[in-house]
């Protein structure tokens, strides 16, 4: 028989390394020639798409085309250390390192700006689209492809930024503390159906609400939450390393299964918006919080459908089986 | 406010060299002259090591084999405790620990040299159960005891909380060890540039941290090391400890030669870290109106044969324990402890992809009990604006869990369910 | 050693090949066709997905030899005058590409897919991915991508 239930699983994540330890990320912002703007940082792009979503932050901040940004973070000796692309810290901690250097860097185009336009002051300057311009007399701009033509090889235009989270470490005997901030939140609902002859689960549907602070860049993280919920899907349903006296007995793909197209279902994606005051836009990072709601909802499913509980993963088939005849022979 | 740029759908810059096959991952860079090499690594759980490769040396087209002994400085690593070794030294704590590296002209000279090495074990009882391990016979893994880490939360009466509870559910819950599955297996380069500095290209999450296991290990000074990082074919937290990068940076130097390698998927699941799996006991209690009163967690978690990101994954499993409530009493405490199974380290989610199977089932047996609906339990004790977690820490800003609770639920209707079969 | 003669990317090659030399060896070794991915090397991954002769087969399962006078089509193909193909466009545009090490063989599978069966359902986009591992993206936007192309295919963009 088969059978429909749903379910819904909640979860909270704290950002960065936490508990007190240093959590540095920095950056550099060069003026470069032709009027390019070098963003210098330590941000690696590991598929989350942190090469766009870094330049989008310094984008804003200058306001130019992320065409007209290069982003130099591949080689340790070209670029300042951010920390590490983990802990969900890259968005909130390195763009925020990257958002502080791109308005320093905005304070020293206009400091240029002045001198070059023969001006008492910064006031009124502004930046628009690679120039830097006098609001209430236009007339008065100046591009940075022209300043890079006046400040090259040693006076360059450039400035740093750095950003350092702020956690306290937590009392030794009793775990208080501010380890993390700030957190992000999710809420994900999924129906599913229970095959109770072969104990399959199958997902039928899914909605899921993600808070972001606010969303960089709304289809890279709709792309983060259908990845995370298959990863979670996998850690649910099937995989399994099989381990017998510290051997991985399933080692490969062929035995160790991860979910293909046939297992993932089309997900009603939601993105909350509240924007955090101290992160970069009020962007908060959501990398590793969307894969964690999806076990609980998709196991408080299972309970819904066939009433039983199951408090050891992997649900495989014959797991729920199992779980199936005792509980009958129970009643 | 008004953006430009945040908050765009803007295409991905790295998305016309993906879908061309033009992106460079480790394992697409081909040098001139370029030796490969081969990990030999260790086949039993917990022993003592003796390594005889006299006769794999003598292979046409070998050029060496590194063992401990060429390491010029720490053979030692760790992303916090130093427990990993570049080269097992003396003895083996789990299945995959690396011995020996095989440089040659080839892949198959390198092949043929691996089943030429001798390796003689002389086997020590070894642990698989964390909490076997905990226990004060256990075999130890490393020093003298396995338990790397003891987090205690501690908030509220709990002996109070329980007495306001009008039911507790007391569950025991478990989560499995995981691989991460990235579809590019490790894999790297290692070569010489005129003034000396060693280069190694790889996909790593933290090409400074690399740099800086690389420079303590061979005694270098970090200005002489340059670490690239390719394109990275997903890392998901496997990437965060040392894999191929100190090895290839050891034979660069020495053979001044270019030097590759790249990991078949078996070695792969072999060289990086896992998912800890975790044991967690769980009891929580809500009052007659469905508040959440107290909690207590103990939870044990599998750090395998290494620590790597032990402390911070039971540490923040600890923290997380509650879920997104409130409850006023709470008693956690969370232990990282080493056995000889593969080691477990980083995994999106950190500890916290574990306890969400164990606290989100415990406030549905618990709705269960209430004759709630599990929204209305959820929205009665969730985290807003303005609340206090277990650790104190109060929640100022951006706590929009209402909201996305609303918006499942506005699509589910998991409070119409309960209506419709009351009726 | 075997002497055998192929057509990849519309060229023709003579080669000389040895009896255990893999297809996915050849293109990337030999050819320098890097954009054939190897995840598994037991063909369950399908990183190293060609076309061959109209099917798709996993390049680390095919032996060199066994492509003697074979028509193959792999990543760099795709690419005709300048032009991405309308699958590759719509990979781009929906936003399906994460780290990118499964797009290469994703890509041809579904163009595999779209040559057979020009206007398949979701069910059958989903299938004819299935032999094609992605740990990051949970699929959805690459199936979107392939409904996507169907339309740039018809606009003829």
């Amino acid at each position: 028989m088969k059978k429909i239930g749903k379910g819904i699983g909640l979860s909270y994540y704290g950002t960065g390394y936490g508990n007190g330890f240093p959590d540095v990320s920095r950056a550099i912002i060069k003026l470069l020639p032709a009027g390019r703007i070098g963003i210098y940082c330590g941000v690696t792009e590991v598929g989350q798409g942190a090469k766009t979503s870094m330049r989008q932050i310094g984008a804003e901040v200058l306001d130019i085309d992320i065409e007209n940004i290069d982003l130099v973070h591949e080689d340790t000796s070209l670029m300042p250390d951010s920390g590490t692309a983990a802990a969900t810290r890259q968005t909130y901690n390195t763009g925020n390192a990257i958002k502080i250097a791109c308005e320093n860097m905005k304070k020293e185009l206009l400091e240029k700006a002045k001198i070059e336009l023969n001006l008492n002051s910064t006031s009124g300057l502004t930046l628009e689209k690679g120039e830097v311009i006098l609001s209430f007399f236009p007339q008065k701009r100046i591009s940075y492809k022209k300043l890079s033509e006046i400040y090259y090889n040693d006076v360059i235009i450039e400035a740093k930024g750095e950003f350092t989270a702020q956690t306290t470490e937590m009392d030794k005997e009793t775990g208080q503390g501010a380890p993390y901030w700030p957190y992000t939140f999710n809420a994900c609902a999924v129906e599913v159906e229970v095959d109770t002859e072969t104990g399959i689960v199958n997902i039928l549907k899914s909605t899921f609400a993600q808070d972001a602070g606010r969303a960089v860049n709304p289809m890279l993280l709709e792309g983060q939450m259908d990845g995370g919920f298959a990863m979670g899907l996998g850690y649910t349903l099937f995989e399994d390393l099989n381990l017998d006296k510290g051997i991985m007995k399933n080692n490969r793909f062929s035995k160790y299964l991860i979910p293909t197209a046939m297992d993932m279902v089309d997900i009603n994606n939601i993105i909350v918006e509240d924007p955090e005051p101290t992160a970069p836009y009020g962007a908060k990072g959501i990398g590793e919080p969307v894969t964690i709601p999806i076990a609980p909802a998709i196991l408080n499913a299972i309970y819904d459908a066939v009433g039983v509980r199951i408090k050891e993963l992997p649900v495989t088939p014959e797991k729920l089986i199992k779980h199936l005849r005792g509980c009958k022979e129970n009643r | 406010m008004d953006l430009n740029v945040v908050g765009k759908n803007i295409i991905r810059v790295d998305a016309y060299s993906k879908v061309t096959g033009k992106a460079l991952y480790p394992q697409d860079i081909y040098l001139e002259d370029m030796v490969y090499g081969k990990v030999l690594r260790s086949t039993k759980p917990h022993g003592k090591i003796k390594v005889d490769i006299t006769e794999a040396e003598k292979v046409k087209g070998i050029l060496k084999i590194f063992t401990y002994k060429d390491v010029p400085k720490e053979n030692k690593y760790g992303v916090v405790l130093k427990d990993h070794e570049v080269f097992v030294s003396e003895k083996v704590v789990r299945i995959g620990e690396p011995i020996a590296f095989i440089v040659g002209e080839t892949q198959e000279i390198c092949e043929e040299a691996y089943e030429k090495i001798i390796v003689d074990y002389e086997e020590l009882n070894a642990v698989f159960d964390p909490i076997e391990a905990m226990k004060e016979d256990s075999p130890i893994v490393h020093g003298d005891s396995n338990i790397i880490l003891h987090y205690k939360l501690r908030h509220g009466d709990i002996e109070e909380g329980k007495k306001k509870c009008k039911y507790i559910v007391e569950n025991i819950y478990r989560s499995p060890m995981v691989e991460h599955a990235f579809l590019q297996p490790e894999a790297g380069l290692s070569y010489l540039e005129e003034d000396g500095t060693v280069v190694v290209a790889v996909a790593t999450q933290y090409p400074h941290y690399d740099r800086e296991e690389i420079a303590i290990n061979l005694g270098l000074p970090e200005e002489k090391i340059k670490v690239i990082n390719t394109n990275i074919g997903g890392a998901f937290g496997a990437r965060e400890d040392i894999s191929v990068q100190i090895h290839l940076a050891l034979a660069a130097i020495v053979l001044r030669r270019p030097i590759k390698i790249i990991f078949s998927r078996e070695e792969s699941f072999l060289a990086h870290s896992k998912r800890h799996p975790m044991v967690m006991k769980y009891k929580t209690g809500a009052d007659e109106n469905g508040f959440l009163q107290y909690m207590e967690a103990e939870i044990i978690g599998d750090s395998g044969a290494h620590a790597s990101w032990a402390i911070n994954v039971l540490r923040k499993a600890g923290v997380h324990a509650t879920g997104p409530y409130v409850i006023p009493n709470v008693n956690v405490d969370s232990y990282a402890v080493y056995t000889n199974n593969p080691f477990t380290g980083a995994m999106r989610g950190f500890g916290a992809t574990q306890v969400s199977i164990a606290y989100e089932q415990q406030i549905d047996e618990l709705a269960v009990k209430l004759g709630m609906d599990p929204i209305e339990i959820r929205m009665k004790n969730i985290f807003r604006k303005g609340s206090m977690t277990a650790t104190g820490q109060i929640l100022t800003d951006s706590v929009p869990l209402d909201k996305c609770i609303e918006a499942v639920d506005k699509e589910f209707q998991f409070s119409r369910k309960l209506e419709v079969e009351s009726i | 050693m075997v002497n055998i003669s192929l057509i990849v990317n519309e060229k023709l090659f003579e080669v000389s090949v040895s009896e255990n030399l893999r297809l996915i060896d050849l293109l990337r070794d030999e050819l320098g066709l890097i954009g054939t991915k190897e995840g598994c090397g037991e063909g369950e991954c399908g990183a190293c997905t060609v076309i061959m002769d109209g099917e798709t087969v996993n390049s680390c399962l095919v032996m060199a030899f066994q492509a003697n006078g074979s028509n193959i089509l792999t990543i760099e193909g795709m690419e005709k005058e300048g032009k991405i193909h309308p699958i590759q466009q719509a990979y781009i545009d929906v936003g399906a590409v994460q780290c990118g090490f499964c797009i290469p063989g994703m890509v041809l599978s579904t163009k595999a897919l779209l040559d057979k069966k020009p206007h398949p359902s979701k069910d059958e986009i989903r299938e004819g991915i299935s032999g094609n591992l992605c740990r990051c993206t949970g699929y959805n936007k690459m199936i979107y991508a392939a409904e996507k192309a169907i339309e740039y295919m018809e606009e003829g963009k």
